[in-house]
């Protein structure tokens, strides 16, 4: 059943761009580091003496902000699909439950954002080994920044999925997620609670993984209320 | 006898206003039934919830002698539809369109195919449909509701935007399927010529209660003509014609007379001038399905 509604979800996002935006967030995060090392090298090295250390807080500085940019227009796409004819109908009306409707879309994008996770390790391997930083690459520290992130911001993507898909009107997902991204770009002074907060890392007790963890609890929370309302709704 | 459709009292309610109130709809296997109603009559939300796509503030759905409620996906998987703009998917072709829904329905991609040459589509499969014009997109949406071979297809003011050329094509297909494959077929209108060139059966709704029900003969009955008099001294003239056991009535200073074989009319105005009165004229009065339908719909609102 949901294997036949994630393939169906697939086709539909042909010549959307889905793929390629999955490629640009993670290289634009480590091309504003081939700029930003491009221009600054000897100076950035003197920085620190742990060079690869250095290199990914450079990288991980902008990884929270691309992820959020990313959810918002990866969903709101996602919901155009169904909502530019309003093929809900459509899609509601065949053999299907509205459970896995849901989650089928909710699966895409994680698909599509931990792909972009995966690049983001790639691409930022790639960069560190060609600047030359030492010769221990720290493997396990890059994986944490590739991926925490990710897990950080399901509640995000969660939020992000259920507003664009049961509002009638398309702004009111932008605006929220615009204002999400404005969150995460002031992160600093947020208090810990907040959602936005999560993907940069950063809590009082300095320990990444309870942002992790938060992450995929309320993300699965923020899912599963998403998902009850989206059943209960009547189509429009 | 066996209803492919059937509902029981069903009641939408949007807050205050009450879309459809108490609705009953008897289907019968392989009919073709029209669902006619002015726009806002509820026609298009009663289909919603036939399909499941709004849930009922009442009343019970039973498709295929199934409850909806607690069958609802074994139930659509016999079920095709069209609700009312076709829904589609611009950025793909129309093969790609129907492929996305042939995924999910799980039948063979040779259906693809034919569905498309069913609605004569196949030259244009593999063009987006962004391109296409109205008609088109109509004609890909009944493609997209006959993927699965349904044994009940609800189409939703199918012919809407279409040019004749369009509306006589989708009609002819229209009448063709339930011969061919048994199926029955749930069309809405509101263009009461539409049904009563396809329509077997035909069902009126107007603020969202069903008011007729029954075959379109039964329909064509009440259309039937009415002989109208006009005599001299109207009243008293209906008067000496109930007299003499002649059936009329009377309304505005004109004579309608029942009867309207060639034998009763003529015994009618024989009688008038053998009483004396000045016939001035015998007119022939044909009531069109339409009139009927304005009719009862007008009725139902001056209530």
């Amino acid at each position: 059943m949901i294997g036949k509604l994630l393939r169906a979800d697939f086709l539909k996002i042909k010549r959307k761009g889905f793929w390629f935006l999955t490629f640009l967030g993670p290289f634009g995060v480590v091309a504003l580091q081939m700029v930003n090392y491009g221009v600054r090298k000897d100076y950035l090295l003197k920085q620190s003496e742990d060079d690869w250390g250095y290199y990914l807080l450079n990288v991980s500085s902008f990884t929270p902000l691309a992820l959020a940019l990313g959810i918002v227009i990866l969903t709101s796409f996602m919901a155009s699909i169904e909502n530019e004819t309003n093929s809900w109908k459509q899609l509601i009306s065949l053999p299907v439950s509205k459970m896995n409707v849901y989650l089928s879309k909710f699966t895409v994008l994680a698909f599509f954002l931990f792909l972009s996770s995966v690049l983001l390790m790639v691409f930022t391997i790639a960069f560190g080994v060609f600047l030359d930083l030492g010769e221990q690459t720290p493997f396990v520290e890059i994986v944490k920044y590739s991926f925490y992130p990710y897990f950080a911001a399901l509640p995000i993507l969660a939020l992000q999925l259920w507003i664009a898909t049961v509002s009638q009107n398309q702004g009111i997902p932008i605006t929220i997620g615009v204002l999400g991204v404005i969150f995460v770009y002031s992160a600093m002074v947020l208090p810990d609670w907040m959602i936005w907060k999560w993907p940069t890392l950063t809590n009082e007790w300095n320990e990444p993984m309870i942002n992790v963890l938060l992450g995929i609890g309320v993300g699965i929370l923020l899912y599963i209320a998403g998902m009850i309302d989206f059943t209960r709704r009547d189509v429009k | 006898m066996e209803y492919v459709v059937q509902t029981e009292n069903l009641s939408k309610r949007f807050g205050k206003e009450e879309a459809v109130a108490g609705l009953n709809m008897k289907i019968k296997k392989g009919e073709i039934y029209g669902f006619l109603g002015p726009n806002g009559a509820g026609k298009t939300t009663t289909i919603r919830m036939l399909l499941g796509l709004m849930k009922s503030t009442s009343g019970r759905i039973h498709i295929f002698q199934k409850d909806l409620r607690l069958e609802r996906r074994d139930i659509l998987k016999r079920v095709g539809s069209l609700v009312e703009n076709p829904s589609y998917y611009p950025h793909l072709t129309a093969y790609e369109n129907l492929e996305a829904l042939r995924k999910i329905l799980g039948v063979p991609k040779t259906r693809i195919n034919e569905v498309l040459e069913i609605v004569r589509l196949q030259d244009v499969a593999n063009k987006k449909v962004k391109g296409f014009s109205l008609g088109m997109k109509q004609r890909l949406g009944i493609a997209a509701s006959l993927l699965n071979n349904p044994e009940l297809l609800i189409l939703d003011e199918p012919t809407n935007g279409l040019d004749p050329s369009g509306i006589i094509e989708i009609r002819n297909l229209i009448k063709r399927l339930p011969a061919e494959t048994g199926m029955t077929i749930l069309i809405s209108s509101h263009l009461l010529s539409e049904i009563d060139q396809m329509a077997t059966t035909v069902g009126i709704v107007t603020k969202g209660k069903m008011i007729f029900q029954d075959s379109i003969e039964a329909l064509r009955m009440y259309a039937q003509q009415r002989i109208l008099l006009k005599v001299s001294d109207s009243k008293l003239a209906w008067r000496s014609l109930l007299g003499k056991g002649i059936n009329a009535d009377w309304q505005d200073e004109i004579i309608l007379l029942t009867e309207h074989s060639n034998e009763g009319v003529a015994k009618a105005v024989q009688s008038l001038v053998q009483e004396g009165f000045s016939i001035y004229r015998v007119e022939e009065e044909k009531r069109s399905l339409e009139e009927i339908f304005l009719q009862m719909t007008m009725e139902e609102k001056a209530v």
